[in-house]
């Protein structure tokens, strides 16, 4: 019964504190209600579509294949990221390139960001830092899976 | 047999033998790059080295003959230094471009950074800038930056194929691997250089840049392109859980027996044809039952009902002597045993047709002239090859069985077709989608070789027994699957055929019925 | 004729009432449970780009519900399976009937009622009928003919069964202190004022037996964190295999409880309509201050004072439901019997005891 009444108590103490909760917010949704700018807010959300948050500089948002100088990919076809990519959503076929100095490059480098998962493991494992995922872009949905899989040219082309 | 001591272990070895080899023996792996077993040693990349009690400096593993009570270390500091030195002079000029390097992940050198280098490299300046792109003939093309002038490859074709195509030009640092003047490589054994080579300085067009060999996995098989049976593997491609690949089979490469070992110039080559031959097990191939009347999608037990029903018509009628049989030499054993059972024995049909298979030109190293991969255990079976002829088979034949599953030779069955358009009911039994599969009123698609399981009799008289590699396409099984349920349904010998549920059951009953299996 | 129209025009005008303030339920939950989690809550329901705080949330979720498909699985018993929400909705909705919402106003000279029927069994009306709607729970999950919704309907009628008990028993007390069994004498009572200042609410006479009906009545309620018949997260409740309209009659039907209880424990513990110190003349504060009003200035304010109780329970009620964790079964029955009936029981004794003095 004494135990009982320890209970009782913290479900008080529970039930003061989201009232707390509820009475201090309100207090603040009224006075931005009328106008009355404050310091604190009533809720710590953010409205996403119109209200965005600042993009962190390590995030990792979608992919772009780097160029060389004279505009050839940077990506010598060494299927590393291929290999390491733990969703296999990396796909890339090599040709021999003429030029000797390069010998190998991707004639397909297909990534299909339906079956990403935005470890970064590729940008980790790429040994002439040709794919990175520093766009800032992370608004890529699509209404079709078709859509999803972006293609050597799409890669290369990527803003930024 | 002599007493050596190798890092305070006492092995006995033979005398006269190496002490690479005898560490070999006693599983402690010596790093070497330039020394092959099938080659007599060069001691030219200064790898083995290791440290023997007594003598003054370190002596070389592959060219070290072993003494009574000799004691050898092989990872003392003095070793260990002496190795990544090795290592560092050997990358100081290597181009460090393994990204685009074929030869990445399977690559001693590679390898050998990683289990005895793993130093931090004090090469500051820039490094000397060589042919990248030489081509050698054959397909196989020299990168001269990444050459470790292990000679390897001019031993391989001085000693083996005894050809001298490559040789070592210049001296000192401007060494390189090259080709006399323009001759370009032509021998039947230029793939193996590939294999042999190090590092990866000379690669072959059929494999470069097509994918990476971490990819493949290896299934250990036997060579049917001719009756040599060279142990083989084919790596092939599992695939990607979203992407297709373009083909399955990668490339073939050589399997080392240990009872070929000895063998120094058999044992670890194989030849072009073989290794190069392998496009067959991906192109044309037949993965449908088709039937010319009806429907054409069929169950594997309608196909083979349909078969047995056209079998007991004949056997209804007592016309079994017009049932006839092409066979062919590219069946295991097991198949073949099976053919005979059902045709010879069961059904009594005396009209068991091999086609005569072109004899084409022999080398006197591994090819042989006969290119079909088990004539020797069609003969040992029982069937007597040229016993019936052309005319024979087709002579009032009602019911013609044909198993076609040579990728080449295609002329003999097109010399054959328009004797066996006449026969009135005709069954094919073949893994290629050919232009004469629409003549048959019933296609069953089969297994290539490196997708079953059996055994072939190569020349040599050994039975040599393989596994599956692949999984058979579509409704493809392999031979001995089809016979045994046709066996099965035909129900003359229902018994017999009840207990065969693998290729190891055929044998075993091979090996009660004919002596030369059992022994 | 002229009665018969003037309750219609009650019925009407008391059902419109609880419909409207059930459907603005929803809304206030989830802006409510926002607030207290520090978040805005639905917002973003609009009507040609006016959004006024989201409230056509609800009128976009009735869409929603109602262009659903209208789903009735193959292996269900058709009918009954679509006359189980019905059922539920209905029983509850006629318990609205008998609460009183203000004192009886004077139309020509015609006295008529704030309340649709002054039943004089009222309390028993309302338990009766929502003791009746263990039909609608109990019903859908047999007549899914699938054994959880089966297992989900046992569990919600045992324990709306078991929590009946409990509840009956709290309103004995309140029966004891108020001897009546009608709504409109049961306000009346608390009208009257103890030691000169306390209104006399069933609250300050019965406070044990305002605890125990406000946990067996949110126990009826089906909500966290008695909501074991459904369990809408976790557990397979009885209306799993509902969908659409039929779903969010049931959905309807919880709000639809929790305003029925705010309008109990407001009639049966917190004076009903009355505002305290306020009589049909106007107030007559306890410190001697008076503050005279006319008659139907009188009404109104007892209206908003009832509407504003009954909103302060639905309120408390919410708040409630996002603050605990929901029960374990063996728990909540422990609750119930072994807890609960005891403590009525006991506090029917008291009160005997008391009111024998």
């Amino acid at each position: 019964m004494f135990r009982l009444f320890g209970y009782f108590i913290e479900i008080i103490r529970g039930i003061l504190i989201t009232a707390r909760h509820f009475i201090v917010n309100m207090v603040f949704h009224i006075l931005n209600l009328f106008g009355i700018k404050t310091k604190r807010k009533g809720a710590f959300t953010i409205q996403y579509p119109e209200q965005k948050t600042e993009i962190a500089e390590r995030h990792r948002s979608l992919h772009r294949l780097m160029k060389r100088e004279d505009g050839k990919p940077r990506c010598v076809a060494c299927m590393l990221c291929e290999t390491v990519c733990p969703s296999e959503c990396i796909y890339i076929e090599a040709t021999e390139d003429p030029d000797p100095e390069i010998q190998k490059y991707p004639s397909t480098f297909i990534i299909d960001l339906s079956r990403c998962c935005f470890c970064g493991f590729c940008v980790e494992a790429c040994p002439e830092d040709a794919i990175r995922m520093d766009t800032g872009e992370v608004e890529f949905a699509q209404y079709n899976r078709k859509d999803m899989v972006l293609d050597l040219e799409s890669l290369l082309n990527e803003p930024k | 047999m002599v007493e050596i001591f190798i890092n305070d272990r006492s092995i006995k070895v033979p005398e006269g033998i190496t002490v690479l080899k005898a560490a070999e023996r006693a599983g402690i792996h010596i790093p070497h790059i330039c020394y092959h077993e099938a080659f007599a040693p060069e001691g030219s990349c200064r790898m083995c080295l290791v440290e023997i009690e007594g003598h003054l400096c370190l002596e070389l593993a592959c060219a070290t003959q072993v003494k009574e009570g000799m004691k050898v270390f092989t990872e003392t500091e003095n070793v260990r230094q002496a190795r990544q030195g090795v290592l560092e002079f050997l990358l100081a000029e290597h181009p460090m471009d393994c990204p685009i390097c074929d030869k990445a992940g399977e690559c001693t050198l590679q390898d050998y950074y990683e289990q005895y280098g793993l130093f931090e490299s004090t090469f500051m300046e820039q490094k000397e800038r060589k042919d990248k792109n030489v081509p050698l003939g054959k397909g196989l093309i020299l990168d001269r930056e990444r050459c470790v002038l292990c000679t390897r490859c001019v031993r391989f074709l001085r000693d083996i194929t005894q050809t001298e195509e490559l040789g070592v030009f210049e001296r000192g640092v401007y060494s390189e691997i090259g080709i006399f003047d323009q001759r370009l490589i032509d021998n039947n054994y230029a793939g193996n250089l590939t294999e042999l080579c190090p590092v990866g300085a000379i690669t072959d067009k059929d494999f470069r840049f097509k994918t990476r060999n971490w990819f493949l996995e290896k299934g250990a098989s036997i060579c049917p392109l001719c009756s040599r049976g060279c142990n083989i593997f084919i790596e092939h491609h599992p695939g990607f859980a979203r992407f297709d690949v373009p083909k399955r089979v990668y490339r073939i490469t050589s399997r080392v027996t240990s009872r070929e070992k000895d063998q120094k110039e058999k044992g670890y080559w194989i030849c072009d044809i073989g290794r190069y031959g392998y496009s067959y097990m991906d192109q044309d191939r037949a993965e449908k039952i088709v039937l010319k009347q009806g429907d054409s999608a069929l169950d594997p037990k309608k196909a083979v009902t349909y078969a047995a029903d056209q079998v007991k018509k004949l056997i209804y009628k007592n016309k079994l002597n017009r049932l006839g049989v092409i066979s062919n030499t590219w069946l295991t054993n097991e198949e073949l045993f099976l053919v005979k059972k059902i045709f010879t024995e069961n059904l009594e049909s005396q009209k068991v047709f091999f086609p005569t298979t072109a004899q084409r030109e022999a080398d006197d190293l591994l090819l042989t002239s006969d290119r079909t991969p088990n004539k020797k255990g069609a003969q040992e079976i029982g069937f007597s090859l040229e016993a019936i002829s052309e005319g024979q088979v087709f002579d009032g034949t009602e019911l013609l069985f044909v198993f076609w599953a040579s990728p080449f030779d295609l002329d003999q069955l097109t010399g054959l077709m328009s004797k066996i358009k006449e026969v009135q009911t005709k069954i094919l039994f073949t893994p290629f989608e050919r232009e004469w599969n629409k003549d048959f009123d019933l296609v069953i698609p089969t297994a290539v070789p490196a997708e079953k399981a059996g055994s072939f009799t190569n020349e040599d008289e050994r039975i040599q027994h393989f596994g599956p590699v692949l999984y058979s396409p579509g409704q493809a099984r392999a031979e001995w699957e089809w016979l045994v349920s046709l066996g099965k349904e035909i129900k003359v010998d229902f018994k017999s055929y009840a207990r065969l549920s693998s290729p190891f059951d055929v044998f075993q009953m091979m090996k009660k019925k004919i002596k030369f299996f059992g022994k | 004729m002229i009665d018969v129209l003037i309750i219609l025009v009650k019925f009407v005008g008391a059902i419109v009432w609880f419909l409207v303030l059930s459907l603005y339920l929803t809304w206030a939950e989830r802006k409510e449970s926002a607030v207290m989690q520090d978040r805005v809550g639905a917002n973003r329901a609009n009507f040609f780009g006016i959004r006024v705080l989201g409230l056509f949330q609800p009128f976009a979720d009735a869409i929603k519900m109602m262009t659903k498909e209208d789903f009735t699985p193959e292996f269900s018993k058709k009918f009954l399976h679509n006359l189980a929400p019905f059922l539920s909705f209905f029983f509850v909705a006629v318990t609205i009937a008998t609460i009183p919402f203000g004192s009886p106003i004077q139309i020509s000279g015609k006295e008529i009622p704030l309340q649709v029927v002054d039943l004089n069994v009222g309390i028993l009306f309302v338990l009766a009928f929502l003791a009746l709607s263990i039909y609608g729970v109990i019903l859908s999950g047999w007549v899914s003919n699938n054994r959880w919704t089966l297992l989900g309907g046992l569990r919600g009628s045992a324990q709306l069964i078991s929590y009946e008990v409990a509840l009956g028993l709290s309103l004995i007390g309140i029966v004891m202190v108020f001897p009546s069994l009608q709504f409109s004498e049961i306000v009346g009572f608390q009208s009257e004022v103890l030691f000169g200042w306390l209104p006399k609410w069933g609250i300050f006479l019965q406070p044990l037996g305002f605890i125990i009906f406000l946990m067996a009545a949110m126990a009826e309620s089906e909500r966290v964190p008695f909501d074991l018949p459904e369990g809408e997260s976790e557990i397979v409740g009885f209306f799993t295999e509902y969908g659409g309209l039929k779903y969010g009659l049931y959905m309807f039907t919880d709000f639809m409880k929790v305003l029925i209880i705010s309008c109990l424990l407001t009639t049966l513990f917190f004076g009903g309509y009355h505002v305290p110190w306020l009589s049909a003349e106007g107030f007559h504060f306890p410190w001697g201050g008076e503050w005279l009003l006319p008659y139907w200035l009188v009404v109104v304010f007892q209206v908003i004072m009832f509407n504003l109780k009954v909103f302060f329970f639905c309120w408390l009620q919410i708040l409630v439901r996002w603050t605990y964790p929901r029960f374990r079964y063996d728990q909540l029955m422990d609750f119930g019997w072994k807890f609960l009936i005891p403590l009525s029981l006991f506090n029917i004794a008291a009160t005997a005891f008391f009111m024998s003095l």
